[in-house]
């Protein structure tokens, strides 16, 4: 018998609200965070927006402490967790008493870091490289830093696979819950705003072209889409073994009722293919959870506003629930967040989270007219109200990668 | 319920002392070194100018479906050592189920010299010579992806990147994944290639040594920075069975812990080490005495070497000195993120051939490491069960268990 894995908090840094609940009213009252990008200069490439979080300062969360040793990454990592460990009642004794683990999903971890490090080295030799930075060159870095941060003794883990890293983050932690390894796991992800990966997004031709002044932004699923907005963030979930965290009196906001994955080998370059690896990992989700397609209430997806992409998981969201998706509500809140990569599933997951609570699913903004051949009839920029038992959150990355997970209403007490 | 067993099947590396499981173990207890003059970048700026790197590697032998142009040297040695595994396991791509064969590997840099070429583009104010090719190249989950392209396995596709012990993460993620049964075969091990900025920053702390690794001894020096890849064929015992596979060993359980203490320094009383160990041994249901080999993390400097023999002792206690530990960082270098998974395959061998490679340049040992460290020469013993410990930045601690596939059923 296997343990049941549960939701007790949520720690969310993102471009709209520093809060579960403040990014899902962000979200639903249609707010966008993509503008143009201020953090660097976006001159000479060909898309200037992006989703950043503006005036982000670490120490309105952790309080007057040496934070020089961090860089952003690991500022926004170490800043949700403290907001995770409010939301779900982790006080410092308790993390004391009980090893807290962590894992964190994170596509570059800071390729700022490590590129500044290494052209410091050149430009003034090898004498001039900082060694408290190559400490933070590794792609481990935020995860270590976190934990020196939280005192987290107990498994620390960072997975790397594109834009699922995180909701991959949240699967694996799950399992780890699952066999008995641990019985409280942080999890979920992060990636940072910063000139190195916005510059490898733009030439690869992925990020979008439209006109921000005529009020044109990434929008996921439409007709008119013509690539993402890179975004920014960090969100963290307290995942804990539902016995354990029953009895600690914790809030269940969710248990989380199964995952899948797949590998699209072909990485995008053949419809079917990709179409296909959609489909197992939904499939893969359900099965895990023993859910049926028709139990499924409601879809937060990767859709990002990338031709391609929101192609492959329109048609693999069809294929993955046996064709029943006309009347599926759906969410793509990447079209107000921008692409966060690794933040990107565990801020879906978070702003689930509010749609179990309130009722609410954010509508996808600006979404005028789905693409003519996908079967997403209710997506438009409309909320909608529903009542999740379950809800569906898929991530999809560039390379191939795909993750799904179900989250599922308590109902452990 | 009884816990599906998961052995080893399979084993390549591509190494500083050879490429392919029969030379590298010949190398390996005959003591041979890969350490020499760093021969992929100028090192004249630096005050040490020795490294352990891969010589004469042909990507093209390893490459069915995919351009090396197109590849990363560390994605490269990947698929050559995931190649060179499935045909050491005699496994047929053709038989497989594609949707249920995965890849899990670990890395300290991912593709590092990817980010520096466009380091010296971005300096030179070149940047309007980057193109696509460098999103398609350099994110660390690429050598995973890679991989899997190249063979064509739709399964689970895992990277974690947890620096020097990355090896070892995952290939206890891959244990498990076939535990829960989200897969029937797993391809499980680690990456890394020669690295500028892995290089500069371990000379900037001063751990680099001017000469030779010597883990151990008194006179040491520090750690020699190498490059390689160490890939395991996993699949659960029944398969082997059924396929009549050989059986290297079987994954006894693993441990992992965070330090929770500092970056890039261990905990100064081991503790991290001991619970990973600990865990490692509870899990697998194995008292310590019970261990007869470990292979240490062994770097080579000092900080290193008196923690793990701290760690040790507190774990073992008076067994300590009756089980072996040698550090094959002696003869590699440390492979970074390869470096556990090549230790993983070289405990798999040392528990099916009873045989323990050396620690070789270990003449006067430091006074403070009083173990027996196997020094200069390998030995002959019955290896029940093996232990194989990696350490790294960020405090992470891992410690896999490797043993004796002894009845099969």
């Amino acid at each position: 018998m296997r343990n049941r894995v549960v939701i007790t908090g949520a720690g969310v840094v993102s471009s709209l609200g520093d809060s579960s609940v403040s990014l899902q009213s962000s979200l639903c009252s249609g707010r966008s965070a993509i503008r143009p990008v201020e953090l660097f200069s976006t001159a000479g490439l060909g898309c200037p927006l992006g989703g950043e979080i503006s005036l982000f300062d670490a120490e309105k969360y952790l309080g007057r402490r040496n934070l020089r040793p961090l860089d952003r990454t690991s500022r926004l990592v170490s800043s949700a967790a403290q907001l995770a460990f409010e939301d779900s009642g982790w006080s410092e004794v308790m993390r004391s008493n009980e090893e807290v683990g962590l894992v964190l999903g994170t596509m570059f971890c800071s390729v700022h870091t490590i590129s500044e490090f290494d052209r410091r080295a050149v430009e003034a030799g090898p004498a001039y490289a900082s060694p408290m930075d190559f400490s933070n060159t590794v792609i481990n870095a935020a995860a270590g830093q976190t934990a020196i941060v939280h005192n987290l003794r107990g498994i620390n883990s960072t997975i790397s696979t594109g834009t699922t890293s995180g909701l991959q983050a949240i699967a694996y932690a799950t399992d780890v819950i699952r066999s008995g390894r641990a019985k409280a796991v942080l999890a979920g992800g992060a990636d940072e705003m910063c000139f190195e990966s916005f510059f490898g997004f733009d030439r690869a031709g992925l990020l979008c072209r439209s006109d921000h002044r005529a009020g044109d932004f990434p929008i996921p699923f439409d007709k008119r889409r013509n690539g993402f907005a890179l975004g920014e963030g960090a969100a963290l979930l307290m995942l804990e073994e539902a016995s354990f965290a029953h009895e600690r009196g914790a809030r269940l906001l969710a248990e989380i009722a199964g995952h899948g994955c797949s590998y699209d080998c072909l990485q995008g370059d053949d419809d079917g293919a990709a179409v296909a690896a959609i489909a197992l990992s939904i499939q893969r989700a359900l099965n895990d959870s023993f859910t049926l397609p028709h139990e499924i209430d409601c879809l937060s997806a990767s859709a990002n506003g990338s031709r391609l992409g929101d192609r492959h998981e329109a048609h693999g969201v069809f294929t993955g629930l046996n064709g029943q998706t006309h009347k599926l509500p759906i969410t793509a809140i990447k079209s107000m967040l921008g692409e966060t990569l690794g933040a990107s599933g565990p801020l879906q997951v978070a702003a689930m989270l509010e749609t179990m609570r309130d009722g609410v699913l954010p509508g996808i903004q600006c979404l005028q007219e789905v693409d003519d051949d996908f079967a997403l009839d209710l997506a438009g920029p409309d909320n909608k109200e529903i009542d999740v038992q379950a809800g569906l959150i898929n991530s999809v990355g560039i390379d191939g990668h795909c993750c799904s997970l179900v989250l599922a209403r308590c109902d452990v007490n | 319920m009884k816990q599906c067993r998961i052995v080893v099947t399979g084993i390549g590396v591509v190494t500083p002392i050879g490429t392919g499981r029969e030379l590298f173990w010949s190398n390996l207890l005959e003591g041979r070194s890969g350490i020499g003059p760093v021969q992929s970048f100028d090192t004249s700026a630096y005050n040490v100018h020795r490294g352990a790197e891969v010589q004469d590697f042909r990507a093209e032998n390893y490459l069915f479906n995919l351009d090396a142009a197109h590849l990363g040297r560390a994605s490269q040695f990947a698929i050559a050592a995931a190649r060179l595994a499935l045909a050491d396991a005699n496994v047929e791509i053709a038989s497989l189920d594609l949707k249920r064969a995965g890849v899990s590997m670990g890395t300290t840099s991912g593709e590092p010299r990817e980010v520096e070429r466009f380091d010296d583009l971005f300096i030179n104010k070149q940047l309007d010579r980057v193109g696509p090719e460098f999103l398609k190249l350099y994110p660390s989950h690429v050598i995973a992806a890679h991989m899997a392209r190249e063979l064509q396995f739709a399964g689970v596709n895992m990277m974690i990147p947890t620096a020097c012990a990355a090896g070892n993460y995952a290939i206890a993620h891959a244990f498990d994944v076939l535990r829960a049964g989200r897969a029937d075969l797993m391809l499980a091990g680690g990456s890394d290639s020669f690295s500028r900025i892995t290089f500069t920053g371990f000379a900037q702390l001063g751990a680099i040594a001017p000469e030779t690794c010597q883990p151990f001894d008194r006179y040491r020096k520090g750690m020699i920075p190498g490059e390689g890849a160490g890939v395991l064929v996993l699949e659960p015992l029944s398969s082997a069975v059924r396929r009549g596979a050989r059986v290297y060993g079987e994954i006894g359980g693993y441990g992992l812990s965070c330090d929770a203490h500092h970056m890039t320094a261990a905990h100064p009383n081991g503790d991290g080490a001991v619970r990973a160990m600990k865990q490692a041994l509870d899990q697998s249901g194995i008292e310590p005495e019970e261990v007869s080999y470990i292979s240490a993390h062994g770097t080579g400097t000092a900080t290193n070497d008196r923690l793990e023999t701290l760690a040790v002792k507190r774990l073992f206690r008076d067994a300590a000195y009756r089980i072996p530990m040698s550090s094959v960082k002696s003869m590699l270098g440390h492979t970074m993120g390869a470096a556990s998974a090549i230790e993983a395959a070289v405990c798999a061998l040392a528990v099916f051939h009873d045989r323990i490679p050396p620690t070789i340049n270990l003449e006067e040992p430091d006074p403070d490491c009083d173990l027996d460290y196997v020094p200069n020469s390998a030995r002959e013993r019955t290896v029940r069960v093996a232990m194989n410990n990696a350490y790294a930045f960020g405090g992470n601690n891992a410690s896999l268990v490797i043993r004796k596939c002894e009845s099969s059923n």
